[in-house]
């Protein structure tokens, strides 16, 4: 072989060397083994993890639908003008040139002033001084970048004709962290704008338009409080990859439908990954990973009678009302209308006006769950019911004087003196006749119907924002508890506290023959592509929460008195009839008081079922100032049947899926 | 009468070695290419202006030299290895001098003449090799005085504290070996060496302990980018023990950036795999992580193997290994002790420089700015590994002829 028959010779130096020389070969060949073969994967990862980015690209999320599928929140697609940076590299760079070489001039400028006057060279030293650092040459890059980042801005604003301002901190901070992902100048563009882009600046130049997807609310304000808002966020969801580079955000859902669904609105992520080079430039990209759209909401709100019921809140009380009116279904429990006064706009805004935060207006309160008030008048049919229950005679008189004493309290009745049986004190809503049959059927069996009604819980709306009102539980008024207390109770004063929902519950249970329903406020969710073949999920109706387990007869007895308030002319709800509709109703008026028990305002209610001869809706209007119930809420409840009524005359519709459009 | 035909001489060049040069040559051509002409930027360069063209010239140059090398006897050079060696000497002095040595890089190593820099550390190895073999090819028992062997080590140290000054590490470290081998083969008496190993291993280390552990205060001077060289290869912390926690911070950064090209070579060693990207297809210097300054010389090696893997590398091993031991075998079928020891010395130096360059993209050994022969970029690079290895060749034509 090469060497080795030299080697037999006796020449000892040169075998060592070669020795030597061998082993120093096979520990390179061991060492290139180790990195090469052995160790090659993790080096391999290495690499990735320096060179590949990955990127979160977000889901389309699904839409909210009524129950007749009109759309109430959906994406649309939104253009921004985007800036490309890693196209925009050879601008950087010619003129981070011509800065550098201005600045180079400049400094042979000053070195030869001051050889001038010194005059001889400058030493090596000084020269040193008179170099460029780092941090001056890392400055002319950022110099060079903003130039030519605001050159194009510039010549965009004269384009597109609108002012259009670059702000220098962040563009830099784009360009160190987010360097691969494109840099947006101006969101939203509109059709002219993009026209006008379209047609002088394809092509090129390291800009484009990018798409982004955008939640509007076709329907602006309307179930607003319902339907909740949504918040542009960069978190990752569970079940996604948690590690990525960069993320592009997407939408969150916060309070309402757009937050209690969120899990279904979301849909899930998918994955990207680009491939940068050693300064964070996108080199290549590849999706391995699809995203998932997310799923339709459809809910159990008519639009129909959501936008009466609103559209009558303003008629009636203005755009500031304090308001809140529920639409039920009494069989299903369907939630048909939800509507809560002053309205808000579900665009989320990092700038809300100042009104959002009024302390007497409380916008963002949905008041038809989210606030305790106090019942009134419209909690004496409960009392009614629980009296008739403990063998009170209907048909018995009481006498009014006007007034009634409770030990030394005296409280006024509104309802004219005379007799009353439980027709009239309906009718006129008489404080007298309802206090004296609340004692005598006692708190206790008042305070058992209400629990039935479930007074005091929540109503499980999957909205995150219920309250759960006040009902003094049995050891309460087993303690400490007086008739004055009893008497408030029946009156729908002191210590019960209710919510307009839970008022609607109750209404649709004496509606139906007494089943508490659970009420139903998402019928179905449904993949956003029917083509899909993927399963919808329905939420089952006609949830029974509870049975009240009274005698059909005094409900009977009740739907009559309820009759009468609005048919008969003297009935406080008389304003809500709606010709060719037989509608039971009760007012009510409660008194606000503050902690010295001064009465400083008024809660008035319309509570109310239809048809009488069959009840299939019950209607429950809250305003808080108001006047009276049968003035200031009536004529609201009268709207919403009279669209109620159209709607069931006119043709069935057949339903509408989203994605004909 | 029978005239048997004595074969004279056998064929005149050694082919293998010659055709193991080619083969280095070729990939060290393809190499450079696929290290420069990764980035747009320099396609649009003038033909002449390309890198991999520029290597190509030089490999014809470094050709050209030396066939006129071979031309002439070893025996006639060894006559003028003095003279050489001095004007090296003149030289290495010449590049220090502040106006006429060119900085690159915090070292000043070359002189610049406009059309190519001439790097006087290169063409020191070669003369040391020649007046090194010229002076230990005396009788061997004068090998045996003491005086003589001080003389030895004179001749080694002056060009090693020249090439040190300048700073170049690198070059300076590959002269000892070569130096030491030439006296062991010289037949130096091992006592000698045995004592001259103990002793400079025993600096050695105290060398790399103080650099390492003791407090600045009683740390030797050595430049601060070579110390921190050492210091990213032995992982130490830049910081020292009392350091505050912002001066801790900075030089956990400087730290990152140091090792930079060094885990960056690693890296692309590592990525190659058993079969490599495919040639200008590697990632990491596409990508620029190898910083561009580097691929084409010191790291090449890294660029080579993450394109072709360690079938690649151990290709390139091979080439080299070829390349070696046809010049021991050279060596050994040496006319005399000169040629020995130039066939040896030249064999050392450029096992020496193999070593640590590939032994640098594997971290084996600290980051030293060696080239690889051949296949680094760098003109004087090229030059003198070819004129050595046609010192190589001259000794082999020149052989005894059975």
């Amino acid at each position: 072989m090469l060497v080795f028959d030299e080697l037999k010779k006796n020449d000892p130096q040169l075998r060592l060397v070669a020795l030597v020389l061998a082993a120093g070969l096979c520990i390179l060949l061991a060492g290139l083994w180790w990195v090469q073969v052995v160790s090659a994967h993790e080096y391999q990862s290495h690499l990735e993890t320096q060179a590949y980015r990955t990127v979160r690209l977000p889901a389309v999320r699904g839409k909210i639908l009524d129950r007749e599928g009109r759309v109430l929140a959906e994406n649309r697609p939104r253009y921004n003008l985007c800036l490309y940076l890693d196209d925009l590299r050879k601008q950087f760079d010619a003129a981070y040139g011509q800065l550098f070489r201005q600045a180079r001039d400049m400094q042979k400028q000053n070195i030869a002033a001051q050889e001038k006057n010194l005059g001889r060279s400058l030493t090596k030293a000084e020269r040193k001084q008179l170099a460029f650092s780092t941090a001056q040459l890392e400055q002319l890059h950022e110099q060079a970048r903003l130039g030519v980042a605001n050159d194009l801005v510039a010549q965009f604003s004269q384009q597109l004709g609108q002012p259009l301002t670059l702000d220098a901190k962040d563009f830099e901070r784009a360009y160190e962290t987010r360097l691969a992902l494109p840099y947006p100048i101006l969101k939203n563009l509109d059709d002219v704008q993009i026209a006008r882009f379209e047609e002088k600046f394809t092509g090129g130049l390291g800009t484009d338009l990018d798409l982004e997807s955008a939640r509007v609310y076709p329907s602006g304000t309307t179930a607003a409080h319902l339907l909740g808002y949504v918040k542009l966020d960069t978190d990752s969801v569970e079940g996604e990859d948690s590690f990525f580079s960069y993320r592009l955000p997407d939408y969150s859902g916060m309070v309402g439908v757009e937050g209690g669904f969120d899990a279904q609105l979301h849909g899930r992520a998918g994955t990207e990954s680009v491939l940068v080079n050693s300064q964070g430039y996108r080199q290549s990209e590849n999706v391995w990973l699809q995203p998932e759209p997310g799923h339709n909401v459809v809910l159990t709100i008519d639009l129909d009678i959501q936008h009466a019921a609103e559209e009558s809140i303003a008629a009636h009380q203005g755009a500031d009302a304090r308001s809140a009116v529920v639409v039920m279904d009494v069989r299903s429990g369907d939630v048909l209308a939800m509507v809560s006064s002053p309205a808000i706009n579900p665009v989320f805004s990092e700038n809300p006006p100042a009104y959002l935060n009024d302390p007497k207006l409380r916008p963002q309160i949905n008041r038809a769950t989210q606030q305790n008030y106090a019942p009134g008048s419209i909690f004496k049919p409960i009392i009614g019911l629980a009296a008739l229950e403990a063998g009170l005679d209907p048909d018995a008189l009481v006498d009014n004087p006007g007034y009634v004493y409770v030990g030394q309290r005296h409280i006024t009745d509104l309802a004219a003196p005379g007799q009353y049986n439980f027709r009239r004190a309906i009718i006129h809503s008489s404080n007298t006749y309802f206090i004296t049959a609340g004692l005598r059927a006692g708190i206790d069996n008042i305070i058992r119907i209400a629990e039935k009604f479930h007074f005091g819980e929540r109503t499980g709306l999957p909205t995150r924002q219920e309250t759960k009102g006040n009902l003094p539980s049995l050891s309460r008024i087993h303690s400490d508890w007086h008739d004055g207390d009893t008497a408030n109770v029946s009156i729908g004063q002191g210590e019960i506290a209710i919510t307009p929902v839970q008022m609607a519950v109750a209404y649709s249970a004496i509606a139906n023959g007494g089943t508490v329903l659970w009420p139903r406020l998402v019928e179905r969710i449904e993949p956003q592509d029917p083509a899909s073949g993927e399963v919808a999920t329905n939420f089952p109706s006609g949830l029974v929460r509870d049975e009240l387990g009274v005698h059909p007869r005094n409900l009977q007895i009740l739907h009559d008195a309820m009759l009468a308030e609005t048919e008969d002319p003297e009935g406080t709800g008389y304003p809500a009839r709606v010709p060719g509709l037989r509608i039971c109703g009760k007012t009510g008026t409660a008194q606000v008081q503050d902690e010295h028990n001064r009465v400083i305002d008024h809660t008035v209610w319309f509570a109310s079922f239809a048809p009488y001869e069959n009840p299939k809706y019950a209607v429950v209007v809250m305003v808080e100032s108001g006047i009276s119930g049968g003035s200031t809420c009536a004529p609201i409840a009268h709207d919403i049947y009279e669209e109620i009524l159209k709607k069931e005359n006119t043709p069935i519709k057949p339903r509408i899926l989203a994605e004909a459009k | 009468m029978v005239n048997p035909s004595i074969n004279e001489r056998e064929p005149k060049l050694e082919r293998l070695q010659l055709a193991a040069l080619c083969g280095l040559m070729f990939i060290g051509a393809a190499f450079v290419f696929s290290a420069t002409m990764a980035n747009a930027s320099s396609a649009i360069l003038p033909w002449y202006d390309q890198i991999w063209v520029r290597q190509i010239i030089w490999y014809a140059l470094g050709l050209g030299a030396s066939a006129a090398l071979c031309l002439v006897d070893y025996h006639t050079l060894a006559r003028w290895s003095f003279v050489a060696y001095w004007a090296t000497i003149f030289f290495l002095v010449v590049v220090l001098v502040p106006h006429i040595g060119t900085v690159h890089g915090g070292a000043r190593r070359w002189i610049d003449f406009r059309v190519f820099q001439f790097q006087p550390s290169e063409f020191a190895k070669l003369a040391f090799i020649l007046a090194a073999a010229n002076f230990l090819s005396r009788p061997v028992d004068e090998l045996k005085q003491r005086g003589i062997f001080w003389k030895g080590i004179g001749l080694m140290m002056l060009p090693f504290i020249l090439i040190m000054k300048e700073p170049d590490l690198g070059s300076a470290l590959v002269l000892l070996p070569t130096g030491v081998v030439m006296m062991f083969v010289a037949g130096t008496p091992k006592k000698y060496l045995l004592k001259l190993g103990a002793g400079v291993g025993i600096l050695g280390a105290l060398f790399l302990a103080d650099i390492l552990f003791a407090p600045p205060a009683l740390q030797i001077k050595i430049q601060e980018y070579q110390r921190q060289r050492l210091l990213v290869y032995f992982g130490a912390d830049f910081a020292s023990a009392n350091a505050t926690l912002e001066q801790k911070a900075e030089a956990r950064r400087l730290q990152v950036d140091r090792s930079y090209q060094g885990k960056q070579a690693l890296i692309s060693v590592g990525s190659g795999g058993l079969w490599g990207q495919g040639w200008c297809k590697g990632d990491q210097t596409a990508l620029g992580f190898l910083p561009p300054g580097a691929a084409h010389n010191d790291f090449i090696f890294s660029v080579i193997a993450e394109e072709e893997g360690f079938v690649g590398s151990i290709l390139v091993l091979t080439l080299y290994a070829v390349v070696l031991f046809t010049g021991l075998r050279i060596a050994g079928q040496a006319r005399d002790r000169l040629g020995k020891l130039v066939a040896v010395g030249v064999v050392t130096l450029l096992f020496s420089h193999v070593f640590i360059n590939i032994g640098m993209n594997i971290r084996i050994v600290p980051v030293t700015g060696i080239p690889l022969p051949l296949l680094s970029y760098g003109g004087s690079s090229v030059l003198c590994s070819l004129i050595a290895l046609g010192l190589m060749q001259n000794v082999h034509i020149h052989r005894r002829g059975y």
